[in-house]
């Protein structure tokens, strides 16, 4: 199994990176074999990115805090909650690999490949390493945590690979009570796809029998100020015709977001959260006094 | 070398000598700032004097110019990309995992450390151009006269003895700080290339971007082994190395800006290139740079690059 936040004995390689993770912030560690990524279109598994790699390290974190999930401002969320913490530290760890262990090591790319293809997928990776498993509203859940952000490199290094979770973290026994109550889910309710959301599915024994998941539409909703939303805007810009309503729209607050957005600043990342917001899967650590 | 290098145990005194040591009563102090650079990610680590910039800048460059009564400098540099990512078949790798900038963190650690311990004014030396493409200062420059490396064949690229390519970025301090010794020996060219140099007139950095066919670099090497000559093509390397950047960004929003056909534009501006460039301009740092060509077959720190 993948580990969590106790301490651990430096015994293996294994265990010190999973040690070095935690202390470095990360809420979960752990380990996939490389030739387990066989659900990866060929040219984006580990070993298409280096040669020889025997495993694959996730650390997952970086998660929204307890306090940005209760603020009433949803804006806070969209300035704050971002992977690149948790990115840092992998490719900390890769370093680490390579230093001291002398084994080649290549983090994942946390942006896409040609085409808006992730280089290899983190939310895979995670999977593999026993770090959490899909859920219906999309995000991998962590069983402990609920919904948190992935980072992973590939490596040379053989480690006992943990492999996916024997359970998975979602429905939470509370969804699956909703459903044989209501025929929905905190997160299907949240957005239906047939009512203009984003998702849908159907539970059978407890268990996601059927998923949808309208990405197109997701997309458009959480990511209005990054790269997309960019081009959108430059696009109606360049297509107005009027000087003084372009140059209205060049320097409206819109377009100012989606520069922030693309900037190091890193603003307004993610616009929605709602379906992570009712998970019941690690609740209890967005509660606090 | 001049400057330190390895983890922070070993983080030693650079080029200072033990004589150096009974007249400097800093040199305690620069040993724990080095460790700091050290421990905050930098792999190598020196220091300069301020008014070392004399005799190579005009005035307005140089570090006491951006930092009134600056003393010192202390530089510091990274390995950017890992070993396996020079092994990647994935040519993208390096473009996306070429550069982590702690470099930067680590100079940050550093006058963080200078002002809160010592109580000296710390600042990151200014390295990005802030007129045309001339930098405030030149950070190939501070690596060289902090004793940290000597420029090469292959685009002036300062090569470090031990690591080869590295990120370098610096802190300007008015805190007086024992300094190290510039380098006595050249370390490009590498022995290695000028065997070859003398076989097949090229090193292998020319080889690989040779100007007279359409590349980069060009150049010489006299009797003594030593660089002749060296030809390097800035707007060509630039065009190559740099597709996805600002400049790509600058270029084809030019050419979406001054296209007519309306659907024409849009296909423009949602094309997988302009996305490109849009990500390259943004935090996830895609696509900084997208030729190591020169670097790859470069034989210094080949060994810092071979691992199991």
């Amino acid at each position: 199994m993948s580990a969590s936040s106790e301490a651990m004995v430096e015994t293996s390689p294994k265990d010190e990176l999973i040690n070095l993770a935690l202390k470095g912030g990360a809420l979960v560690a752990g380990v996939a074999d490389a030739a387990a990524f066989t659900a990866a279109p060929e040219s984006h598994r580990p070993v298409d990115l280096l040669p020889g790699a025997k495993s694959v390290f996730v650390v997952g974190g970086a998660a929204p805090r307890a306090g940005d999930w209760r603020s009433p401002n949803y804006q806070h969320m969209e300035v704050t909650s971002i992977n690149d913490r948790i990115t840092a530290l992998s490719l900390k760890l890769a370093h680490h690999v390579e230093r001291k262990f002398g084994y080649y090591s290549v983090g994942f790319p946390p942006g896409v490949d040609r085409g808006q293809q992730p280089f290899v997928s983190v939310a895979l990776a995670a999977e593999l390493a026993g770090c959490g498993t899909a859920s219906l509203a999309g995000p991998v859940l962590n069983a402990e945590y609920g919904f948190m952000y992935y980072a992973a490199f590939a490596t040379t290094l053989p480690m006992e690979p943990d492999g996916p979770p024997q359970e998975s973290a979602c429905p939470a026994p509370e969804c699956v009570e909703m459903w044989n109550a209501e025929g929905t889910t905190p997160c299907l309710s949240t957005c239906p796809i047939d009512k203009g959301g984003c998702l849908g599915g159907r539970l059978e024994d407890g268990k996601v029998a059927e998923r949808s998941y309208d990405r197109a539409r997701c997309t458009s909703r959480v990511y209005n100020y990054w790269v997309p939303g960019f081009q959108k805007a430059l696009d109606s810009i360049l297509s107005e015709s009027d000087k003084e309503s372009r140059r209205m729209m060049i320097h409206s607050t819109f377009f100012t977001r989606t520069l922030w957005s693309i900037t190091y600043a890193n603003v307004s990342q993610g616009q929605c959260y709602e379906c992570m917001r009712v998970c019941p899967v690690g609740k209890e650590h967005r509660t606090l006094k | 070398m001049g400057g330190a290098e390895g983890v922070a145990s070993d983080s030693g005194l650079g080029g200072a000598t033990p004589a150096d040591v009974d007249q400097d009563p800093n040199i305690a102090e620069a040993e724990d700032v080095k460790s700091v650079a050290l421990k905050s990610g930098g792999d190598v680590v020196g220091i300069a004097p301020a008014d070392r910039w004399d005799a190579y800048v005009p005035e307005g460059c140089r570090p006491y110019d951006i930092l009134p009564e600056a003393k010192s400098v202390i530089v510091v540099g990274c390995r950017g990309p890992s070993a396996g990512a020079w092994l990647s078949p994935d040519h993208r790798i390096m473009e996306v995992n070429g550069y982590d900038f702690a470099n930067d963190r680590a100079v940050h650690g550093i006058a963080d450390h200078i002002e809160r311990k010592y109580g000296y004014y710390a600042i990151q030396a200014p390295a990005l151009p802030t007129g045309g493409h001339q930098p405030p200062m030149s950070m190939m420059l501070s690596a060289v006269l902090s004793g940290l490396g000597t420029r090469s064949l292959a685009a002036n690229i300062i090569l470090n003895p031990k690591y080869g390519l590295l990120y370098y970025s610096a802190c300007i301090t008015t805190m007086p700080l024992p300094v190290d010794p510039m380098l006595e020996q050249d370390v490009c060219p590498h022995p290695m290339c000028v065997a070859t140099y003398k076989k097949i007139g090229k090193t292998p950095c020319m080889a690989a971007c040779p100007a007279d066919e359409g590349g980069c670099l060009d150049g010489k090497i006299g009797e003594d082994g030593r660089i002749e000559e060296s030809y390097y093509n800035r707007e060509r390397c630039v065009s190559r190395a740099m597709n996805f950047g600002i400049n790509s960004f600058q270029k084809y929003l030019e050419k979406i800006v001054n296209e007519d056909d309306s659907e024409k534009r849009s296909q423009m501006v949602y094309s997988d290139f302009f996305s490109r460039s849009c990500s390259a301009l943004s935090f996830y740092k895609e696509s900084v740079a997208q030729c190591f060509e020169c670097m790859r077959v470069c034989p210094i720190g080949r060994d810092e690059r071979k691992l199991k």
